[in-house]
């Protein structure tokens, strides 16, 4: 095992940045009680505080004095190969990397991407778990973690083209905005293709999907890899640039979003005037400046609630977009869960947790969180916008047996655009 | 022993020593941190990084502990929130307000200001002291805490401890001659100078780059920090 590799990883990404955030740490364990992991489970070593902890030792031993001081006295001890393999379990199997315990912690420390700092390490030292890594292994080699080869993706598209009668236009020169899908959406939610392109449509959007930039997902994001995620952003914008179009529009995919607009500018090329934006953000411009039109309060009746998912609220930004649009369609039903917003309670399955078997006693006990917001509200339909969180929903409703319908925020729109 | 030129050597000699040390290793940390180096965030940002960071300053400062903006954390550990915030507004008040240690930064810094009348900052003090007796008991049974603790966790609180008590014993003058007490005092500040630079109380120069960029990364998306 290369646990030096992985130490390397560390120190590589410890710059100031990360430094003067592991020195501002107080050890308070505040943060713990922010985690659904810690606290659907009551294991301590799911604590934030612990995640990261492979992260500050590494640090504190090669660059300050109390830790090369503590290392010779054997008061602390080396980061072993036994540390690795069990902070291996707490990075990928109790962390969605939803950042809410940084919105906790007195300090404000961004614990999220120092966790993501400890799994880049783990990926370095190839000790990701093996479900994910086949899934990245499989993304390298035929473009998609779901088996969405070039054959599966026509042969999907023309499907729902056909099915649902709606036009997507594919490779099309001088269209100005790039859509890309999920697998997750092409294989498990083919509806919101077809949903997303009427949407379009009816707005009268210049639009194209790409044969080539046909896989938003980013699994090497996931297990935190570099070099991964650079190869599979490069897939997209090498070929946003190649149509020529002005702006990339993520569909409901929250870990992707992360990648591509917040990550990407730091560790790739990304052309200057090239527009990243989510979906949920051209809905509420589209129903805010008329270019579609919404049957007004058609999904009134039954309580409507809404799950923001982390990466596209929280850590996004799209926090008021899709409520703007939910009180145009269900403005007497629709009701906030507590917490919400930038505070919500993620759903447990992010961040790769939910592609992992051994997780899913963690990914189960978390979403009970969101059961009991759930039964809270009342809610008779929970809407998202992150194909992943609907995936986890849709597993977990099953799990569960609950009696709660679960919805993507542009099929809902789709329902209900007046021609 | 001969307590008052005891009482001359901690407040004297000693003080100065552990000042200094005290302002040379916050110093060395300080700079051995920025300068490990800071890379361009190259991120378009959606949002104002300094609203974002005002934002959540005020909050840090105005609202937390008293009313934590995640009540769900709140309900759960309100024990840490409370003796926390009340532990750090007695020793801020006792040590910035109380009237002998203005006149200490007055006679370090060259000018005062106005302080608080005794019986005002006797309180806080003594609300800090039992605050701190609370988040020893809580870091002894709370599994987290268990786990993250060592035994510079439990120093960090001993050395806070004692500049703390003696100070309070000696203002009210209880069971031990007065230069004793002031001398245990000011020995137990020098202790105190010394391990800063070298523990986890340090936090209080990070705090501002940990909140700095809390401020700038939830700015930067346009969200509530
Ligand atoms: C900007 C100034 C400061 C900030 C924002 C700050 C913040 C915090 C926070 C958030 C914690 C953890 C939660 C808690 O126990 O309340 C903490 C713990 C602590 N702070 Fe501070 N602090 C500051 C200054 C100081 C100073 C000047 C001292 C001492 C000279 C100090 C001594 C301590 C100690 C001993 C603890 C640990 C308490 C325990 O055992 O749980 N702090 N601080
Ligand atoms: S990022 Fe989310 S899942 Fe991970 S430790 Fe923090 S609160 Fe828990
Ligand atoms: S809440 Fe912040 S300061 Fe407290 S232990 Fe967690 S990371 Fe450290």
């Amino acid at each position: 095992m290369s646990t030096q590799t992985a130490l390397n990883t560390f120190v590589k990404e410890t710059g100031g940045w990360v430094a003067s955030q592991l020195e501002a740490c107080t050890r308070c364990g505040l943060c713990a009680e922010a985690c659904h992991f810690y606290q659907a489970t009551g294991v301590p070593e799911y604590a934030p505080v612990w995640k990261v902890d492979l992260l500050r030792r590494t640090y504190q031993q090669r660059f300050t004095l109390s830790g090369k001081f503590k290392l010779a006295l054997g008061i602390d001890k080396p980061v072993s190969d036994q540390d690795l393999l069990d902070w291996s379990k707490y990075v990928y199997e109790a962390c969605t990397v939803c950042n809410k315990c940084s919105m906790v912690c007195p300090m404000g420390i961004d614990l999220g991407t120092l966790i993501h700092d400890v799994r880049a390490g783990m990926a370095a030292a190839d000790l990701v778990p093996a479900d994910l890594k086949a899934a990245v292994e499989l993304q390298l080699k035929e473009g998609s973690p779901l088996g969405v080869t070039d054959d599966v993706f026509d042969d999907r598209l023309e499907w729902v083209g056909d099915d649902w009668e709606v036009d997507m236009p594919l490779d099309k020169k001088g269209a100005e905005t790039l859509v890309v899908f999920s697998s997750i959406e092409i294989m498990k939610f083919p509806q919101n293709l077809a949903a997303i392109a009427e949407i379009l449509n009816a707005a009268g959007e210049n639009w194209t999907l790409s044969s080539k930039a046909r896989e938003v997902v980013n699994f090497g994001y996931y297990e935190g890899s570099r070099e991964n995620t650079v190869i599979f952003l490069r897939r997209i914008l090498d070929h946003a640039v190649e149509l020529g179009v002005k702006r990339v529009v993520v569909t409901e995919c929250g870990h992707a979003y992360d990648a591509l607009r917040w990550t990407a500018y730091n560790i790739t090329d990304v052309p200057k005037d090239l527009e990243i934006t989510h979906i949920t953000h051209l809905l509420a411009e589209y129903v805010s400046s008329g270019r579609i039109k919404l049957k007004e309060g058609s999904l009134n009746g039954g309580t409507i609630t809404f799950h923001d998912a982390c990466k596209i609220q929280r850590k996004g930004g799209h926090i008021q977009e899709p409520r703007q649009v939910l009180k145009v369609l269900a403005p007497d039903s629709f009701k906030e869960m507590t917490p919400n917003k930038e505070e919500a309670i993620c759903c447990g399955g992010g961040g790769g947790v939910i592609a992992i078997k051994e997780a899913d006693p963690n990914r189960y006990a978390a979403f009970e969180l969101k059961i009991e917001q759930l039964e809270n509200v009342g809610a008779k339909t929970v809407v998202m916008a992150c194909s992943n969180c609907r995936l986890q929903f849709t597993d977990c409703v099953q799990h569960f047996d609950l009696d709660v319908k679960v919805a993507g925020l542009a099929q809902l729109v789709a329902d209900a655009l007046i021609e | 022993m001969n307590w008052n030129a005891f009482l001359e050597f901690t407040r004297g000699q000693l003080f100065n020593v552990a000042l200094l040390f005290f302002i040379g290793g916050m110093v060395y940390r300080l700079v051995r941190v920025i300068l490990l180096g800071w890379k361009r965030d190259r991120v378009p940002p959606a949002g104002s990084k300094l609203g974002g960071v005002v934002k959540t300053y005020l909050k840090g400062f105005l609202i937390w502990p008293f009313v934590p903006w995640v009540k769900r954390t709140f309900s759960r550990n309100q024990v840490m929130y409370l003796a926390g915030g009340l532990f750090h507004l007695g020793l801020f008040a006792t040590i910035l307000l109380g009237t002998p240690h203005m006149l200490v930064w007055k006679s370090l810094l060259g000018f005062g200001w106005p302080t608080l009348p005794l019986p005002i900052v006797d309180w806080l003090a003594a609300v800090a002291i039992a605050a701190m007796i609370t988040l020893l008991i809580n870091r002894r049974v709370n599994p987290v805490l268990k786990l993250i603790s060592g035994p510079a966790e439990f120093f960090n609180w001993l050395f806070v401890f004692l500049p703390m008590v003696t100070g309070y014993i000696m203002t009210h003058h209880l069971w031990f001659p007065y230069e004793v007490l002031f001398s245990l005092h000011m020995l137990s500040v020098d202790v105190l100078l010394i391990w800063i630079p070298m523990s986890r109380i340090s936090h209080f120069i990070f705090y501002f780059f940990s909140r700095t960029i809390h401020g700038t990364e939830f700015g930067k998306r346009a969200v509530n920090p």
